[in-house]
């Protein structure tokens, strides 16, 4: 009997040290931000599998003829769109339809622009809004910010489409041996790595607040936040292109970017240091927070003062002004949109004087959709579902740093900035409330509308 | 449903299989409580019409046989009016049933009054509304019955510049 324990054990301690030596190497990787080149290799064997299965979809669908299946259907590449398809997303199918949208929306605003300014109501003037009814009915930009992005092929996860692994023998077999990989080979790896990341987190913040306040404190806290998001990070495999690392934000700045999802905290901590502003939560997010806060000037407020906004923009003053101070890390949208889109910016941190650093992050959603629909997933199927998704690969521009302008005030500083992003992440601007995933349109906006059409009916 | 769909596809409007079969998407998204019918509420949810003056009246031209829905039938044939494929002449319609409230082909002084308050609102005291509104029906009104026809309608929108009307490219 005891030779068989032996046995076992010696078996066991066999089969998982492999296991751990490249969990370990992958920490001591993270720690000191070296890379083996492992993962971008990873990506471009998913990519040539990613072209394969559209090729082999392709075929099958020209074989059998255009047969609509009943049920989910996502558009082809090359379908009978009037737009351009890009490879990977239909950002450019909205960018294009935005553009239309933005159009008639001016021309039934105030009546000049492209048509001829024609004082006095004619009979055709209710078609304007006939039209922009209509488009908003066939397909509203706002609702589908708030869903996860149409991709144009298949990425080989059935979540993205239910029909496609009933194609082709082939193309079922990859995406079960896929299957296979991601929930029992990639997943428990990650979710270890996670695991011991955020230990390894909560140890080193803790430890780091022990210092005293001064230079070492600060520099130790610069060295452990960069470790310890790093290990953090490779929990989901995140591939993160980093460009433009001169614009980086600096000290008594704020730094501002378009929001996805709550990781895009843990890929900014990746490469620079930041003080985070938010709400304070319960559970697993509220531990993270306390374990944050020992280390670093983090804000965070309770949800009663987030109704005060003068009380959160003063605390946001009173943090820039202090010397040493971390730059903070501010999503003015307010809530995670689907990163094909870039929404209303609220001015609240723009009233700040200080230097502006935008930061523009976009997903690649052929290897995961890294948007959290917080209506409809809750946290934990949220990082399930970010944990068996192939990789998160995502880029992040720095643009340079911008300051308010004579004579602008907080919210055209704030659309400026949102322009700058959008343009650089090659996402739409929108200048719909973020908010609006919750509450309806403020009536006010109806009545703006009223108003100006009845200052062009009144010149008779 | 998939075949009811068909059916309608080749006898009323201009889509082909994958436009309907989006649309429909479009339609179950809508349609929160599952009813199979789009109630004014269903369409409120879309902020862009909250912001829409003439919602109520865009909803109502949908719903033909006026029970307070609009089922899927009257969603694509409403939309189908509107599309790029669609002729002048449904554009017109379109446009012309907005004024049209009661549906009875003529567009009275008192409708005209009705949809030209829904767009200004409170700017405008209805004195000076019902004047433009009086104006507007004696400049088309030719046949002098004191409403605007259907085809006195298209007399005057043509001369005010109706390319508007085939500007709509609708991507379905």
């Amino acid at each position: 009997m005891i030779a068989l324990d032996n046995w076992l054990i010696a078996l066991a301690s066999i089969a998982l040290s492999p296991f751990l030596l490249v969990v370990l190497l992958i920490m001591v990787l993270a720690s000191t931000g070296c890379s083996l080149g492992i993962r971008e290799k990873y990506v471009q064997v998913l990519l040539a599998i990613f072209e394969w299965g559209r090729i082999r979809i392709e075929k099958s669908e020209t074989e059998s003829g255009r047969n609509s299946v009943d049920g989910d259907l996502e558009r082809e590449d090359g379908g009978e769109g009037d737009f351009p398809l890009t490879p990977n997303s239909s950002s450019a199918n909205l960018l294009a339809r935005q553009m239309e949208a933005h159009s008639h929306y001016d021309s039934a605003v105030d009546g000049s622009g492209r048509k001829s300014i024609r004082s006095g109501f004619t009979l055709s003037d209710a078609y304007d809004y006939c039209k922009w009814g209509m488009e908003a009915i066939t397909e509203d930009q706002v609702t589908k910010s708030f869903e996860a992005e149409e991709i144009n092929s298949w990425n080989l996860l059935t979540r993205t489409n239910m029909n496609y692994h009933y194609i082709s023998v082939r193309l079922t077999i990859v995406w079960c041996l896929g299957f296979l990989f991601r929930y029992f080979i990639l997943m428990p790896f990650r979710l270890l790595i996670t695991v011991i990341g955020v230990l390894w987190l909560t140890t080193c913040m803790a430890f780091t607040g022990y210092l005293p306040n001064g230079p070492l404190k600060r520099r130790v806290n610069q060295y452990v936040n960069l470790m310890c998001f790093r290990i953090v990070s490779r929990g989901f495999s995140a591939i993160i292109r980093f460009h433009d690392p001169q614009n980086k934000a600096k000290e008594g700045g704020i730094c501002v970017a378009n929001h996805t999802t709550p990781i895009d905290v843990i890929i900014l901590s990746v490469d620079n240091c930041y003080n985070l502003i938010g709400q304070r939560h319960h559970g697993f997010l509220g531990f993270l927070q306390r374990a944050l806060s020992r280390a670093a000037n983090h804000i965070w407020f309770e949800r009663s003062e987030t109704k005060d906004r003068m009380a959160v923009s003063q605390r946001l003053k009173d943090h820039v002004t202090v010397p040493h101070n971390l730059p903070v890390l501010v999503f003015p949208e307010g809530t995670c949109i689907n990163n094909t889109t870039v929404m209303m910016f609220k001015k609240g941190c723009f009233e700040v004087d200080c230097p502006i650093y935008p930061v523009a992050i976009k997903y690649d959603p052929r290897f995961g959709d890294a948007f959290w629909n917080s209506s409809e997933q809750s946290m934990v199927q949220y990082l399930l579902m970010m944990m068996t998704s192939w990789a998160i690969v995502c880029d992040v521009w720095y643009l340079p740093p911008m300051r308010r302008k004579e004579g602008e005030d907080a919210a055209m500083f704030a659309a400026r900035v949102k322009n700058e992003i959008a343009n650089k992440g090659g996402l739409v601007e929108l200048d719909w409330d973020g908010q609006l995933k919750r509450q309806n349109v403020k009536v006010e906006w109806k009545q703006i509308q009223q108003k100006i059409f009845s200052e062009r009916i009144k010149f008779e | 449903m998939g075949n009811e769909v068909s059916t309608h596809a080749e006898a009323e409007c201009t889509f082909n299989a994958d436009e309907i079969n989006r649309l429909r998407k479009r339609f179950q998204k809508m349609d929160m409580d599952n009813s199979g019918s789009l109630s004014v509420d269903e369409f409120m949810s879309l902020p862009e019409l909250q912001q829409n003056p003439l919602v109520q009246r865009v909803i109502d031209t949908f719903d033909r046989n006026r029970d307070g829905g609009v089922d899927f039938k009257e969603f694509i044939e409403g939309i189908s009016q509107f599309s790029v494929k669609g002729n002048r002449e449904s554009k017109l319609r379109f446009a012309f049933s907005i004024y049209d409230i009661d549906g009875d082909g003529f567009i009275t002084n008192s409708e005209l009054f009705q949809v030209l308050k829904m767009m200004v609102g409170n700017n405008l005291k209805d004195l000076q509304l019902q004047q433009i509104v009086d104006k507007t029906i004696m400049y088309a009104d030719k046949d002098g019955d004191g409403k605007i026809s259907f085809e006195e309608f298209c007399v005057v929108v043509r001369n005010s510049g109706v390319q508007k009307f085939t500007d709509f490219v609708l991507v379905v």
